[in-house]
């Protein structure tokens, strides 16, 4: 998933970084008007190790092999600090252990960051259902959602990104079939980040309930 | 790879064979898994922008080539499969052959990556301590009377 330096152009690499400004810059700024911003930190923070650590992860899905990103979990339980906290995260993981690159940290940023935030407010969706569901039903389904729209849409991204910039020196028809293929293998994973991200919401509902307050419009 | 030349024969066949030295490279992902069947191009040190050679991978991500002596020199050999791939630089010398130098595009050991993560993963858990102490500090001072908000994990 992580698109690695030398894989694109200078070009969508500059404009990477240029939409990855953007977005951390709007996410700052919606998190700015928290009445107390230092107060998720602990929480970024952790989620943001487990973003680390989760794509060093490798689940086999025949013929490929893809690995966890959780783009979803911290969309659903971080808001507006997932985008923050996915960069520093794509950071370290360019620095560290060579996943990605720092040339492609603004391009992997928005792929991995932009679906988060999308997953944040599918997530906030559930606000829409609880006058008829249970809270329980609700945060269920709608942080399975989120963890599915968030790997989905990343790979999504990949796909788009990779198959329009595919250099002449390859055979376009030939890596075309390896994306497709590599794509189509996220489908499993989307249910695996799905289900992952529902039990981690439905655990931390029972252990710390506030942090989903039920039964009201969620902004 | 070295040995004695030989023929063999058989009805109407002549076959022989020569040593000559080859460079292989293999390419694998992050796991481990060979990059079977990717595409592989080659670069002479003198034309870096053009393909002085194109192929494909074996199953086991393996591509070998003969480059040619007489461009001595930084050779450039670029995997990509699906969207991932690497470039390495193999030094060529025009008198020493470059089968027997081994090298690799890098990468971390499981020893280093185990202690790269424990690292960061404590960096990450300190920060979260230090903040959620902080908090209780502040629900103390609250609880003594100063004006403060509940934590969050």
């Amino acid at each position: 998933m992580h698109i690695p330096d030398g894989i694109l152009p200078a070009k969508v690499c500059i404009g990477g970084y240029a939409i990855a400004g953007l977005a951390t810059w709007y996410a700052l700024r919606q998190i700015r008007h928290d009445p107390d911003p230092t107060q998720s930190i602990p929480r970024a923070s952790l989620l943001t190790a487990a973003f680390f650590i989760a794509s060093s992860i490798s689940i086999p899905v025949p013929p490929a092999s893809v690995h966890l990103v959780l783009n979803g979990l911290l969309g659903a339980l971080l808001g507006y600090y997932a985008f923050p906290a996915i960069l520093v995260g794509l950071f370290f993981q360019a620095v560290i252990i060579g996943h990605g690159g720092l040339t492609t940290l603004g391009v992997n940023a928005v792929m991995m960051g932009i679906p988060a935030l999308i997953a944040h407010h599918v997530f906030q969706g559930r606000s829409y259902v609880t006058r008829w569901w249970k809270d329980r039903i609700a945060l269920g389904v709608f942080a399975f959602l989120a963890g599915a729209v968030g790997i989905g849409l990343s790979a999504l991204i990949f796909f788009g990104l990779v198959v329009t910039t595919i250099p002449a020196t390859f055979d376009a028809s030939t890596e075309r079939a390896a994306v497709y293929g590599l794509t189509l293998a996220h489908i499993p994973l989307m249910v695996i980040e799905g289900t992952f991200t529902a039990f981690i919401v439905l655990f931390l509902n029972r252990v710390k309930p506030e942090l989903f307050p039920a039964k009201e419009h969620l902004s | 790879m070295f040995g004695t030349a030989r023929h063999a024969y058989a009805h109407g066949v002549s076959m022989s064979y020569q040593t000559t030295e080859v460079i292989e490279i293999q390419g694998k992902y992050d796991s481990g898994e060979p990059m079977a069947d990717a595409q592989v191009a080659v670069y002479a040190p003198d034309d870096p922008s053009t393909p002085w050679l194109t192929g494909t991978a074996d199953d086991q991500g393996v591509f070998m080539f003969k480059p040619d002596l007489s461009q001595p020199g930084n050779w450039e050999v670029q995997f990509r499969l699906a969207g991932h791939g690497d470039i390495m630089t193999i030094p060529v010398d025009a008198e020493s052959n470059p089968v027997g130098t081994r090298g690799s595009t890098g990468g971390l050991n499981s020893v280093q990556k185990l202690i790269v993560f424990g690292a960061m993963t404590w960096g990450f858990v300190g920060t979260a301590l230090y903040f959620s102490g902080r908090k209780q500090r502040m629900q103390k001072s609250a609880d003594s009377g100063l004006q403060s908000t509940p934590s969050q994990f």
